[in-house]
């Protein structure tokens, strides 16, 4: 059986060629639909997750996008003075104040990363927090170390590895699991070491002397609420502060997670339409040739082909042709899902993880047994009707070579 | 004196319509091993009806069909495409070869579809030398002429050893020296202990080929029966599918 299959396959190998390259483009867009949806979800997820913040507290002057300030990795000095961290503790329904300093390396001089990094100094609590979601994650950093995003210094480096900031020489502690946020193209580093690093660096002298010490500043507090439904109070308390700028963080996921809905709606229906048209080309593909060689799947039976044996046959075909399409067309998505991965990475204008080794082999091995099955689906008909043939019908015929 | 040699397929009173129109009536015959049964006839007379039906690829309106004493009619559909893949050898009216498959695989197709290609692959070989094919064993069916193709269609029907060969107008379009050949090649089989069924209006082969019965508007008209030669051996092999191969 298999050797008729793969004889009848290769034997016309034009047509076999166009339904596998038909088939491919099929499972390719699909499985970079399904990356790139799992990718922007996961993203989202823990953005959330890494932000643990209710609201983000910035200075009124801060000409800062929210979807930027809490996604996107480029560096923005806005400061505002240190005694906003003592004030908004103080008011009531605020269970925790994490302050942010925000500066910026200019180069980053082990490994490129085309341009500026922003540099965040982190209080201790912050560290800790950071510390329980990535696996190599410690509690606590010395002055002269600091925690990178995943998406800096590349894959080779390890903890112990010198880094040079502004001057200064700095060990990794540890690097961040991607986050798909701002977090993947920052450093971390406890607040005095951003603080002394930021006084004394030439390039930023021209900003103190506008800003004031940089010992006395922040650029932005994340604040945590006892009880979400408090929220609105909390930040109506804040902007009472006065000088200050309030980003909701559950408006903004909301707002994100809904722009996310309608991306992800275009990506599914074009997914759906995908799968539906797989199966409708691959239908009358089958149907097609159920048809055209009915001489020959009625030699088959006149020469002691049975139903099963002859349904076996035509879904065999249909199943080789779409599995062998399937396999070429995983390669093919994982290219497209990279290329389209590589292109909103650049932008940053969402936040994405990319999915892991087993989400991806599970992804290949779905789109396989999918298209397995739409396969099968698509010639359990035709084969059927095949099945269904007279053998006699041979008798009555010409050549079928 | 010979006994009479096995039946192996028997037709009895056996009709057959498509809608109102009678194709063959009351039409009985025996075949028996190591046997040449003739059906002559013209064009439309109803000779590939009755072999159709011979060869359990058609069920009769009316009457029986026997393979081996068994009724046809009580066999399952696989029991039938079994008999259709071991019992019988075919050679249709045109070579019916399939294009995709080489000429090796196509005499390997009966066994390709009981999924014996492998042990039969000698056999292949030896019935395509015995037939002058070997040198285009590889060959795809569009590369052989079509005398060539009619043996490559013989050396199919040959290749499982089945008790009976149905042979359709097997000289058909073939030129005085090549259908000399084939015949040649036909006629022999019965001494080597097959049955075969010749459905021809080739008067020339009909005459060589002997115990002429003859069609004519759906009625058979039987010669005079000398008695039957027993062959060697192939009554034994007949009897056993059934004990054996459909067991």
């Amino acid at each position: 059986m298999l050797r008729l299959i793969s004889n009848s396959l290769l034997c016309r190998r034009w047509h076999s060629l166009a339904t596998l390259v038909g088939v491919a483009f099929g499972v390719g867009l699909l499985l970079a639909v399904f990356l790139l949806y799992r990718g922007f979800e996961q993203g989202l997820e823990r953005g959330r997750q890494r932000l643990g913040a209710d609201l983000l507290v910035v200075p009124s002057n801060a000409t800062v996008d929210p979807d930027k300030a809490l996604f996107a990795g480029s560096p923005l000095n806005v400061y505002m003075d240190r005694k906003v961290v003592d004030k908004a503790m103080r008011i009531p329904g605020v269970r925790r104040v994490d302050a942010q300093f925000f500066t910026q390396s200019f180069r980053l001089e082990c490994c490129s990363v085309g341009a500026e990094t922003r540099l965040i100094g982190v209080e201790s609590q912050m560290i800790r927090r950071l510390a329980e979601m990535s696996p190599l994650g410690r509690e606590t950093l010395e002055p002269d170390e600091v925690i990178v995003g995943s998406e800096l210094l590349g894959g080779a480096s390890r903890p112990g590895s010198l880094i040079e900031l502004l001057g200064d020489i700095f060990r990794l502690g540890y690097r961040l699991e991607p986050t798909g946020t701002a977090l993947d193209y920052s450093i971390l580093m406890p607040m005095n070491s951003a603080y002394d690093l930021a006084a004394k660096s030439e390039p930023l002298k021209a900003v103190w002397k506008d800003a004031g010490d940089p010992h006395q500043l922040v650029s932005a507090l994340l604040v945590e609420v006892d009880d979400s439904q408090h929220i609105n109070e909390v930040g109506r308390a804040l902007e009472d502060l006065g000088s200050l700028k309030i980003i909701r963080a559950a408006d903004t996921f909301q707002r994100l997670k809904r722009l996310m809905n309608a991306f992800v709606f275009v990506l599914a229906a074009a997914g759906v339409l995908t799968a539906v048209g797989g199966i409708a080309y691959l239908l009358g593909h089958f149907s097609s040739v159920a048809w055209d060689r009915k001489g020959e799947w009625a030699l088959y039976r006149a020469l002691g082909a049975t139903k099963p044996g002859m349904v076996q046959l035509v879904v065999g075909e249909a199943v080789a042709l779409a599995l062998s399409g399937a396999v070429v067309g995983l390669p093919l998505g994982y290219a497209l899902y990279r290329l389209a991965f590589t292109r909103l990475a650049a932008q940053n204008a969402f936040p994405f993880v990319a999915p892991g080794n087993g989400l991806l082999a599970a992804a290949a091995v779905g789109a396989l047994a999918l298209y397995s099955l739409i396969g099968f689906l698509s010639a359990a008909v035709p084969a059927l009707r095949v099945a269904q043939l007279e053998p006699a019908l041979t008798m009555a015929q010409g050549d079928v070579d | 004196m010979n006994a009479p040699s096995q039946i192996l397929l028997e037709a009895a009173h056996v009709s057959r319509k498509y809608g109102t129109e009678t194709i063959l009536d009351d039409v009985s015959l025996t075949v028996r091993a190591g046997e040449t049964l003739t059906i002559v006839g013209p064009s439309g007379s109803g000779k590939t009806t009755i072999l159709a039906l011979l060869a359990l690829l058609l069920q009769p309106t009316s009457g029986q069909i026997l393979v081996a004493g068994r009724d046809a009619a009580s066999l399952s559909d696989a029991e039938r495409s079994r008999l259709r893949n071991i019992f019988y050898g075919f050679i249709f009216q045109t070579a019916q070869l399939v294009g995709s498959l080489s000429v090796l695989d196509n005499v390997l197709l009966p066994a390709l579809l009981a999924g014996q290609a492998r042990e039969k692959r000698m056999v292949a070989r030896e019935l395509l030398e015995q037939l002058g094919l070997t040198a285009r064993a590889a060959f795809l069916p569009h590369q052989l002429s079509l005398g060539q193709k009619r043996r490559v269609a013989l050396a199919r029907a040959l290749l499982l050893r089945p008790a009976v060969i149905l042979a359709d107008e097997p000289t058909n379009d073939l030129d005085a020296r090549r259908a000399a050949q084939i015949a040649d090649f036909l006629l022999g089989l019965p001494a080597a202990g097959y049955a075969l069924v010749l459905v021809t209006h080739d008067t020339q082969l009909a005459e060589r080929a002997g115990n002429r019965w003859h069609i004519h508007e759906g009625k058979v008209t039987p010669p005079a029966r000398l008695p039957a030669t027993r062959p060697s051996g192939r009554e034994e092999l007949v009897l056993n599918i059934f004990e054996n191969e459909l067991s």
